[in-house]
């Protein structure tokens, strides 16, 4: 059915080039313009940028993922996207969110990538399923911190 | 008789607008010398509605419908040129075909003709139905009139031809509206990829066509094949599936590669044939010589397809010999192709075509029976040894292929032995395993051929327990002068007497090679030196019993 609750998975290299500032105001950017989308076609999620990846989970209905997923695809700031899930999901993970961004603030991601580079998280090496569990957890953190 | 003929008459007549006027189909509009409306037939008046017309200006009337170009209709008249008909686009979208012209009492006749419907049909003959997309004759129209207007201006205009990989997979696997919508989201993709002025088309189930003009080549052609290439990669979530298809890109830029635009959609074509053949998801430029070469391979493709049934085919067999005992303990099978005007084509030629056009099944299930049919009449038991591409594990009906060969011609299971490349356990191993293990249960023998070369790995020693290993000649020759190549050997014959797998050294040529062999603990030798590869009659010969007892 197209309108049951779907979760997908990816995560994509970072094509922006430029500096710390340049990398933080296109997030800011993504992260503005997939909010007001989103919101529009009832779609949750998070995105988190590390390592010069971006990693997002998008949940909501099948159509309305399907057709998200398919405007990021053609977003060419990114590349080398590797779609880890696409499945049906019992609930929302991130009912709130109409796109939260999780993990760090946008300045820190920006600024120190390369150190979280270093300390060897790589959501490259992750699954669909523990990659979803890490956006989860990061965001509840980040709920709390903000509480 | 005109409508203008007739209606010169009636204004003549200064009669009140004669009876067939108001009926016409066509909207008709009479304009007094200020170019004012006097006049509406029915069809004007309901054109207009619900504005009144009369009194009107054209322009003013154009605009209430939401078109503009009032005052261009004049133009004809005002330059004395030949009139022709302005097309007018309403606010619905209706499209007008309007044209004026001066009545010699003065004044204008203005008929109006209806044409959406026409305009609507010749634009769908010009669209893929599916995507929306031109069609295969739409690029061939525009490539004319771009290729025009660049012989013009000197500009360059290149032409992507794009093919999709695997898409045939999907839409077998997941069904044709799966397929369907698939190819809705490529053509999306390719839209957004374009800039103003580029034209996509797609001109075939899986293949599509750009033109890409007034940009700077190669290098524009270069960056957006690069573009297609990844952006079509990326994956797909359609009907809660997740798609992956690839593209592969050829490119033909005018005038360079042709200024005709036949020759530079085959020029296209050509260069995409080449990124094909170097492994898919890439984009190669045309380059002269490709298309002799595509001749070359047309008729050697044509050659190969008959090469079986006008019997060029030949098999010879080369023996293989136990070490120890000197004796004979089996022969290879190998393959000979005989072309009356290409002579002897070596096997490493035309097998990697053959495997590539997809006669190997053929060629493979032939040498399998043909081989099984003459060893079962030697007069000794000996092994006979087949190869088997990787290809022909796809099908799913090897297993029944060889039962079959060994039925048919009554040989003795055990004599049977197949030789496989880690190629054919690269790509769906688990299937590849599944027909082994089927295979070895019957009771025939698999063995490892070119053991050493490629990737070598021992994970496939250990997911299936091959009878033989046969060392790559590579390592065979000179081996007698190089110390490296005797201590590789001497660690494969250790491992396989740990893995209880028997070993032969192919390629020995050599008295010097043979010692080494013989010394690393090889079971069995094969090679020039050994015995060359010798038609089936000769092998009868070599098997008599008077023969047997010389060997090497």
């Amino acid at each position: 059915m197209p309108d049951d609750l779907y979760r997908l998975v990816y995560y994509s290299r970072n094509t922006i080039t430029g500096d710390a500032t340049a990398l933080a105001a296109a997030i800011t950017s993504i992260l503005a313009k997939s909010q007001v989308n989103n919101q529009r076609v009832g779609v949750t999620g998070a995105l988190m940028f590390n390592s010069g990846c971006f990693a997002q989970v998008l949940e909501g209905s099948r159509s309305a993922v399907e057709d998200v997923f398919e405007r990021i695809q053609q977003d060419d700031r990114h590349g080398d996207v590797s779609l880890l899930a696409f499945d049906p999901a019992p609930a929302r993970a991130f009912e709130n969110w109409s796109m939260g961004f999780v993990g760090a603030s946008i300045d820190d991601a920006a600024r120190y990538g390369a150190l979280v580079q270093d300390s060897g998280f790589d959501p490259a090496r992750m699954t669909g399923e523990s990659l979803f569990e890490t956006l989860r957890k990061l965001a509840i953190e980040e709920e709390y911190a903000a509480a | 008789m005109t409508i203008v003929g007739s209606l010169k008459d009636v204004v003549r007549a200064r009669q009140p607008r004669i009876s067939a006027l108001p009926e016409m189909a066509a909207a008709v509009l009479i304009l007094d010398e200020d170019r004012k409306v006097e006049y509406v037939n029915a069809s004007a008046e309901k054109l207009f509605m619900p504005v009144d017309p009369i009194g009107c200006t054209l322009s003013a009337l154009f605009a209430s419908c939401g078109a503009t170009g009032g005052d261009e209709v004049f133009v004809a008249v005002d330059t004395s040129a030949e009139p022709a008909p302005m097309r007018l686009r309403l606010s619905d979208d209706r499209l007008l075909d309007c044209t004026l012209r001066s009545l010699s009492s003065g004044g204008f006749v203005v008929s109006m003709d209806d044409v959406t419907t026409y305009v609507r049909n010749a634009e769908l003959a010009e669209r893929d139905a599916l995507t929306g997309l031109a069609n295969r004759k739409a690029l061939r129209d525009r490539l004319v009139e771009r290729l025009a207007s660049a012989a013009r201006t000197g500009d360059a205009t290149a032409v992507l031809y794009v093919d999709l990989d695997r898409f045939k997979a999907v839409n077998d696997t997941l069904g044709h509206p799966l397929g369907d919508a698939l190819l809705r989201k490529v053509a999306e993709r390719f839209k957004s990829a374009l800039r103003d002025g580029d034209v996509v088309a797609r001109i075939g189930g899986d293949e599509f066509a750009v033109i890409q003009s007034n940009a700077p080549q190669p290098a524009a052609a270069t960056a957006l094949a690069t573009r297609l290439v990844d952006l079509i990669s990326r994956a797909y979530a359609i009907d809660g599936h997740m798609l992956h298809i690839g593209a592969s890109v050829g490119v033909a830029i005018a005038p360079d590669d042709g200024y005709e635009p036949d020759v530079l959609l085959k020029n296209a074509d050509l260069a995409l044939y080449r990124a094909k053949a170097e492994g898919r998801g890439c984009h190669r430029f045309f380059e002269p010589g490709m298309d002799e070469r595509m001749q070359a391979r047309r008729s050697m493709e044509i050659d190969l397809r008959r090469a079986l049934a006008l019997k060029q085919l030949e098999l010879v067999y080369q023996p293989q010999f136990d070490l120890a005992s000197s004796d004979i303990i089996g022969f290879e099978a190998l393959i000979r192709w005989h072309h009356p005007t290409r002579g002897l084509v070596p096997p490493e030629e035309f097998i990697p075509f053959a495997e590539e056009i997809g006669v190997i099944s053929a060629i493979g299930e032939w040498v399998l029976r043909t081989a099984c049919k003459q060893a079962a009449a030697w007069p000794k038991p000996v092994a006979i040894a087949v190869n088997l591409s990787a290809l022909q594990f796809r099908g799913g009906k090897l297993a029944e292929t060889v039962i079959s060969a060994l039925a048919q011609s009554q040989l003795p299971v055990q004599r049977l032995e197949l030789e496989i490349t880690e190629g054919a356990l690269l790509n769906n191993t688990d299937d590849v395993l599944n027909v082994l293990n089927r295979l070895r249960e019957l009771g025939v023998a698999v063995s490892m051929d070119d053991f050493g070369t490629g990737y070598s790995s021992l994970g496939y020693l250990q997911k299936f327990s091959f009878n033989k290993i046969k060392i790559d000649q590579c390592f065979i020759r000179d081996i007698d002068t190089h110390a490296d190549r005797q201590a590789i050997l001497r660690a494969v014959t250790s491992l396989a007497v740990a893995l209880r797998m028997k070993t032969i050294a192919e390629g020995v040529e050599t008295e010097a090679e043979l010692a080494c062999i013989r010394a690393a603990g090889c079971d069995e030798v094969q090679g020039y030196l050994t015995g060359r590869p010798m038609p089936g009659g000769a092998v009868m010969a070599l098997l008599e019993p008077a023969c047997s007892a010389e060997n090497f």
